[in-house]
């Protein structure tokens, strides 16, 4: 039996003392939006470039005035959402999408999708039939319980 | 390093819920367990009847997953636990992944704009590795990477303050967002945020080992052949492989300073293992010895699992619209900056 943590882990909420694990995405997000410039849009697709690093749907907003801006919204690597069972046929143009982001730092019309949702709130790509997360954990040099 | 994502990526909660961890049926060598460290990877025992290519060496072939939230490094607030329980194991995994979360909002907005994107498009790994360690390194057995060397310290430096001026061109960048090298695909092969996939394709004299990320496919000549000569300087380096026994033996040198594993310098010289220990699971080891960065070698283990689909193409250069992106931003925060001085433009 290995030694126990100090004062265990016998409840919730013990081990949150664990420092932050090292992450990295293709690249910064830090570097490219601006924090200062939170963005909520409601819009309509027009485009899904299913692509990588990072994919981008791009949505017409109807401004109060009238007008129509056209934005681009970067998101993740379509690999992983190819695993759970979506592809770019599942975000078609026409859909309604809010987008709740940062602006672009050099002010342009592009925005992360921080949160992607329907305007029912629910998120974009979940829900999957796909395969699902990645069956990771599980291997012969687990002992057996 | 200032491109990371410091904090609060991962897995939602949620995800466990829906997705059930698929069953892997195989041996399980219970006696690594109890072993110290160094001991425990040498007892995961090669499969008794490791498969066979036609042409009579041991097959690593397929595609594997090589996902997983044990840290490379034990957290040190884990010092001197090197193995969890079932109960601390399961605990350790609901508090990362929901740590990692990156639909939480607290944090601020700075934090706010690191975490990028929904957890949708991450797959970092929901568990730890079946062993339970704290830790994928298993030497030094405190299971941290060794100090740097004073040079290796002066280097991490020196980098440090490059990346901290504006990038003046892609070239300022690191080499993953210039689409160069994968995060995660090394060499060596450490998990990340997703993408955590590779292929093994042999034939009779060669290995290739093709990653996922970035798509790159090493060439491994199994012919016994010298190493480049030192000017030729390869991204993933210069790979020279042999059989010991069933185990893939993958030497690797003549790495650019570019490379830049965890500090690494261009003497860098890694020795990676791949073993098949049953149909599901590959076996992988690596050394790490850079006597120009670290004050003694290293190593990690990890076991990889098969995927369950295909490599898919990561096309990164396709769609790097990020690159121009963040240098526009660099731009724009230069004029704002000169602005603000009352200088006019550059």
């Amino acid at each position: 039996m290995p030694r126990k943590l100090s004062g265990g882990l016998a409840g919730a909420g013990l081990l949150v003392v664990l420092a932050a694990a090292p992450a990295a995405a293709h690249h910064s997000f830090a570097a490219e939006f601006d924090a200062k410039r939170p963005i909520r849009l409601e819009g309509t697709v027009t485009k899904m470039e299913w692509i990588n690093p990072h994919a981008w749907i791009h949505i017409d907003v109807k401004r109060p005035d009238g007008k129509v801006e056209k934005w681009m919204i970067e998101g993740g690597t379509p690999n992983t959402l190819l695993r759970r069972g979506f592809s770019k046929h599942s975000l078609l143009p026409g859909t309604v999408i809010i987008v709740d982001g940062y602006q672009s730092k050099d002010g342009s019309l592009k925005g992360n999708g921080r949160d992607l949702t329907f305007p029912d709130g629910r998120k974009l790509f979940l829900g999957s039939s796909g395969t699902g997360a990645p069956r990771d954990g599980k291997d012969s040099t687990e002992p057996k319980r | 390093m200032s491109h990371r994502f410091s904090a609060s990526l991962g897995v939602l909660a949620a995800v466990i819920a829906v997705a059930p961890v698929a069953q892997v049926a195989g041996q399980a060598p219970t006696a690594a367990v109890k072993k110290t460290a160094a001991a425990k990877t040498k007892a995961v025992s090669p499969a008794r009847n490791t498969p066979r290519t036609s042409w009579g060496a041991p097959d690593l072939q397929g595609t594997w997953d090589y996902a997983t939230i044990t840290p490379l490094e034990r957290p040190k607030e884990l010092a001197g636990k090197e193995v969890l329980s079932q109960g601390e194991a399961a605990e350790y995994e609901r508090q990362t992944l929901e740590r990692r979360n990156p639909d939480r909002r607290d944090g601020g907005a700075q934090a706010d704009v690191s975490r990028a994107y929904n957890q949708f498009w991450w797959d970092y790994g929901t568990k730890v590795v079946g062993t339970r360690r704290t830790s994928l390194v298993v030497d030094p057995p405190d299971g941290r990477v060794p100090p740097l060397s004073p040079e290796g310290q002066r280097r991490a430096e020196a980098r440090a303050a490059a990346r901290s001026r504006s990038p003046a061109g892609p070239e300022d960048r690191n080499l993953w967002e210039r689409c160069i090298l994968g995060v995660n695909a090394g060499p060596p092969m450490v998990s990340s945020a997703y993408n955590n996939n590779v292929q093994i394709i042999q034939t009779p004299g060669y290995v290739v080992i093709l990653n996922e990320m970035i798509h790159d496919a090493r060439i491994v000549p199994l012919d016994g052949r010298p190493h480049l000569p030192k000017g030729m300087r390869q991204w993933m380096g210069d790979s020279r492989g042999r059989w010991e026994g069933d185990t893939l033996v993958v030497d690797t040198t003549n790495f650019p300073d570019e490379a830049n594993f965890r500090g690494a310098s261009a003497a860098l010289h890694l020795t990676e293992r791949l073993r098949r220990v049953d149909a599901d699971t590959l076996h992988y080891e690596f050394t790490v010895d850079d006597p120009q960065t670290w004050t003694r070698p290293w190593s990690a283990a990890m076991p990889m699992r098969t995927a369950e689909g295909p490599i898919f193409e990561y096309a990164c250069h396709e769609g790097n619209y990020g690159m121009f992106n963040l240098l526009a931003g660099a731009r724009a925060e230069e004029k704002a900056a000169d602005e603000a001085a009352g200088k006019g433009p550059r």
